[in-house]
């Protein structure tokens, strides 16, 4: 199963677990089961977070693809100048 | 100089050739936004709050209605009301305030009329009752338990809320065990920072003009950093559908970040919508210090741990950045920037809070400055305490493909390594440091990003290409565009006019920010040219009457066994034969942007006298991934280093206690001038991006990152002492060897 | 308002406009003559934006008063091309990649064509203190320092 890294911020909705697994062949299903499993992190994962998948950061990640090997890193919104 | 993986030999990327719209801009014929006038036009000038934080209680704009030359009249009730939850009810407060004014500068109303001169007479006229409230322009102020809300719509983002606070966003990023990592260290050193309020300082001031139509249509011409933004913002304000605004972007005189938001078009609009005439907004320069900007100032702590050995063992640090009095600011980002080093114990805290003062806004690398000042700081007084050399203490700890950042997500392939050993190898690094002088590194980088752009290219009957792209040209990205398309079509890159074209003319484009228009657009024209090299191959099947499978496309030309090459030009000529128009558009959302480091190096001297700091020599060595056109390349990391000077040494923000600007002009605001400087030297770095056709990387943002530290390194070398504070101007200079 | 009638030579062509006393030049040669070369970066005479040459001295068009232009020579960057052939500042600047905004490039080449006129071969130094009245955000200056010395010796050949 996918693996998810969540940032320090969303862990109070895992327990203070820092990597969860999550099935689901896209970013958005791993997020839906993550929300059966965790109510309210879904939504945090939807709208406080970019992720980052096969090195590629992306800030509305709903429908990438992502394989039982893939690390899902959730990070700050990036912005620039 | 360039370090290199394999990297092909390329005819046009990696040239030099004169910029295509030069000669405009040589010849003052570019038109930048405040160059357009529109027959009718009518001149508005804004009502600002002179007051930190007040409610209003009444406008009585009747007066001024009524007085000669005024067309139009319009305050917040003219605008419709956002949804605190709305992504776009920041923006809207700040273009007019509703009910209260967050800051001293707020726009609480606006005039259109025949002259600037009637404009701003009306302005004077309009009559408003204020009930003073509480100003919050500090950190402490905003935080202290009880403090007053500074706005009583700003709900913290990120954690658990219960409800309006002074805290703008609140993150947390941990990782190893910092506590114990810090009981066994051989050395730990711990130190706080400050930095001050800085402006970007575009030399121009934000401009547009807008005519609505008697059908309700919206042109608007205005410089921005995205055209496309500008319209969502715009129609977001006026509570418009998108398809009601037309953008046509005006050349950019600076942006820096600054230009990623709106202030002036959704008031303009409504003005010309309500006059019936086509409205010019221009903000003078105080408007510019007072409402737009600033980068946040910040308060920071930090705590490294190192072994004797220089390996650095544990991080603890605080970032606290004053924001503003609104909350759509991510400083931790800017925050996890800082972590260059490997560091295997890890805590990094970084807030918001708000305060009365205006809003902030992106600025080069936002909120990054600001740690790297603190932490380069911190791990040169341990080189300092370990007697290393700043360079192999870095190197030491440098960061590697594959190791994590600090949000865990390992770094894909980065040049800090290479950039570090540039530095070392250098002419400057091997040179003694003068006498009466001392040297100073720093380092930092930049994540960059990726996001959405297109790009349209026809080919033209003659065989030249036009390239179309929506990412505003703000330091010569039409070279880089036109270069990665000579490249792909093998024709001169004299014969491609690239055209940053309107929000009617080319696909969406996000805005130029983050270091993206020629990783991100450049990405957008390359594969457009490669959709057309398909449809080039294809119509020269057609014309030589062999198989496409046939035909390859070498140099400009369509090659195949026995027959006569044929070039770019004898397709497009055929063009209407074999089927018709050539031209291909190319969209996407990248990923994939290169991490861009950099390290600095500066000689310098204090006058003990004087407090005066004097740079002697500056070198600045970044990655570039490849560098598509290397003289505006070397130009960004040399723009950035001297705005991170202006950071270091002289820019600053002052308020008096009621929280007006005190130095909102050029004058007393000083960025630096060219008697201050001496040439900035460049080392670009080639370690290509491999998400990038070419490599690119993207290189706008981190120059101004290294800067703070690198000077303020150099001081402590040459003074003994640790200076902490920003700016490091002459008083405090000489109040910190005063108290020495 | 009462208005002035006001009569110069710009950029070599005589012109006549009419200007209310508190008209800055910068805002005749703008609105009234259509020079929009001249850029308003701050209206205080802190910025150089506006630089132009009345009479051949350099000056600030934001801070003059357009009446003051009457009966006199003046020089906007529209001007100091030769018919179809660029100045040498103009043309050392495109190669030197002096501009990227290009919003201050206007004034940064009338101070730098100042300097030229009367030191034909300035140092580094010399050329620092010219244009330190002419802010650019962008280039961090080294490109311009480095175009102006590469037209100062193209100058002086030519006049050799």
């Amino acid at each position: 199963m996918p693996r998810v890294h969540l940032m320090s911020d969303h862990r109070r909705f895992t327990g203070g677990e820092a990597v969860v697994e999550a099935g689901g062949a896209t970013v958005g299903a791993v997020i839906a089961e993550l929300e059966q499993r965790f109510p309210g992190l879904g939504d945090a994962l939807t709208h406080g977070a970019s992720a980052g998948v096969n090195g590629e950061i992306h800030s509305e990640p709903q429908y990438l693809e992502v394989d039982p090997d893939t690390d899902i890193y959730f990070v700050a919104p990036l912005t620039g100048g | 100089m360039t370090v290199t993986d394999d990297r092909p030999t390329y005819k046009w990327v990696g040239t030099r050739p004169i910029r295509h719209d030069g000669y405009e801009k040589v010849t003052g014929k570019a038109r930048f936004a405040a160059d357009l006038d529109l027959p009718g036009q009518l001149h508005a000038a804004y009502l600002r709050s002179p007051h930190g934080h007040a409610r209003i209680l009444s406008i009585d704009t009747a007066a001024a209605a009524g007085m000669p030359g005024v067309k139009a009249v319009v305050t917040g009730a003219d605008f419709p009301d956002l949804d605190p939850t709305d992504p776009n009810f920041d923006v809207s407060v700040n273009v007019m305030a509703r009910g209260t004014v967050l800051y001293n500068g707020h726009a609480l109303a606006a005039v259109a009329a025949s002259t600037r001169a009637e404009a701003a007479a009306a302005v004077a006229a309009i009559q408003v009752e204020y009930e003073l409230l509480p100003v919050i322009l500090t950190l402490e102020e905003s935080m202290a338990d009880g403090a007053p809300l500074v706005n009583e719509h700003n709900i913290t983002k990120f954690v658990e809320s219960d409800g309006p606070s002074n805290l703008a966003t609140s993150n947390v990023v941990e990782r190893g065990d910092v506590e114990a990592a810090f009981a066994a260290a051989d050395l730990v050193v711990e130190r706080e920072f400050d930095t001050a309020y800085v402006h970007q300082g575009y030399i121009e001031p934000h401009a547009c003009v807008v005519d609505v139509g008697p059908n309700g249509k919206a042109d608007i011409w205005a410089s921005s950093q995205g055209h496309f933004m500008v319209r969502a913002l715009t129609a977001s304000v006026l509570g418009w559908e998108t398809s009601r605004i037309k953008v046509t972007p005006a050349e950019i005189g600076g942006g820096f970040g600054g230009k990623t938001t709106i202030y002036l078009e959704p008031v303009a609009a409504r003005l010309s919508e309500k006059s019936g005439r086509p409205v010019k907004l221009v903000l003078t320069r105080e408007e510019v210090l007072r409402a737009t900007g600033p980068a946040p100032a910040s308060k920071s702590r930090i705590k490294i741990a190192a072994s004797n050995d220089g390996e650095l063992t544990a991080i603890d640090c605080w970032f606290g950045y004053v924001v503003g009095c609104t909350n759509d600011f991510a400083g931790l980002v800017g925050a996890m920037s800082v972590a260059s080093y490997k560091f295997p114990n890890l805590k990094l805290e970084a807030i918001g809070a708000l305060t009365n003062t205006p809003k902030s806004a992106a600025y080069r690398a936002p909120s990054a400055p600001q740690a790297a000042f603190a932490i380069e700081s911190v791990i040169d007084e341990i080189a300092q305490t370990l007697d290393m050399d700043p360079i192999d203490i870095r190197l030491r700890n440098a960061v590697v493909e594959g190791d994590p950042t600090a949000m865990g997500m390992p770094h894909p392939r980065i040049g800090f390594v290479e950039c570090l050993e540039a530095l070392r190898d250098s002419d400057h690094y091997r040179s003694p440091v003068p006498d009466g002088a001392a040297r100073g590194i720093g380092a930092g980088f930049w994540f960059n990003i990726g996001e959405q752009s297109s790009a349209t290219v026809n080919l033209n009957e003659d065989g030249t290409a036009t390239v179309i792209t929506g990412s505003p040209d703000i330091g010569g990205s039409r070279a880089s565009m036109a270069l990665m398309a000579a490249e792909e079509l093998g024709i001169d890159v004299y014969s491609i006019t690239p055209v940053v074209a309107d929000t009617e003319s080319v696909g969406f484009t996000d805005v130029t920010e983050g270091s993206r228009a020629t990783f991100s657009t450049g990405m957008a024209v390359v594969n457009a040219c490669r959709d057309l090299i398909e449809e080039l191959r294809a119509r020269a099947a057609t014309i030589l009457g062999v198989d496409l499978d046939a035909v390859t496309w070498v140099d400009g030309t369509a090659v195949t066994d026995g027959k006569d090459p044929l070039p770019l030009s004898a397709i497009t000529a055929k063009a209407k034969s074999t089927g018709g128009p050539l031209t291909v558009t190319a969209s996407l959302n990248a990923g994939g942007a290169g991490p861009s480091f950099a390290v600095h190096c500066c000689d310098l001297t204090v006058d003990e006298e004087t407090g005066q700091v004097t740079i002697l020599r500056y070198t600045a060595v970044q990655d570039a991934g490849t560098a598509i056109h290397p003289s505006y390349v070397e130009g960004q990391l040399q723009g950035g280093t001297v705005q991170g000077i202006g950071w270091a040494l002289n820019e600053e923000y002052i308020f008096d206690d009621a929280g007006s600007m005190e130095n909102a002009s050029f004058l007393d605001y000083r960025i630096p001038v060219a008697s201050d400087l001496p040439m900035i030297d460049t080392i670009v770095v080639e370690v290509p991006n491999p998400a990038h056709p070419y490599g690119v990387r993207g290189v706008g943002e981190t120059g101004i990152v290294p800067p703070m530290a690198t000077v303020a390194n150099a001081i402590t070398r040459a003074t003994s002492i640790r200076m902490t504070s920003l700016p490091m101007s002459p008083p405090k200079i000489l109040a910190a060897l005063d108290t020495d | 308002m009462s208005r002035t009638h006001i009569t110069c030579t710009v950029n070599g062509d005589p012109v006549d406009f009419l200007a209310s006393d508190g008209t800055s030049l910068l805002d005749a040669l703008r609105d009234e003559l259509g020079l929009t070369g001249a850029k308003e970066g701050c209206g205080t005479g802190d910025c150089g934006a506006c630089s132009v040459l009345i009479d051949g001295r350099l000056n600030c068009s934001c801070l003059v008063f357009a009446p003051e232009a009457e009966g006199t020579e003046i020089v906007t960057v529209e001007g100091i091309a030769d018919d179809d052939r660029l100045h040498p500042l103009q043309q050392t600047f495109l190669e030197g990649a002096a501009l990227q905004c290009g919003i201050c490039t206007p004034g940064v080449l009338i101070a730098a064509k100042a300097l030229l006129d009367a030191n034909p071969d300035p140092t580094e130094t010399e050329i620092r203190y010219a244009l330190a009245g002419n802010l650019c955000r962008c280039t961090g200056y080294d490109k311009i320092v480095r175009s102006v010395q590469e037209a100062a010796v193209q100058l002086k050949g030519a006049a050799r």
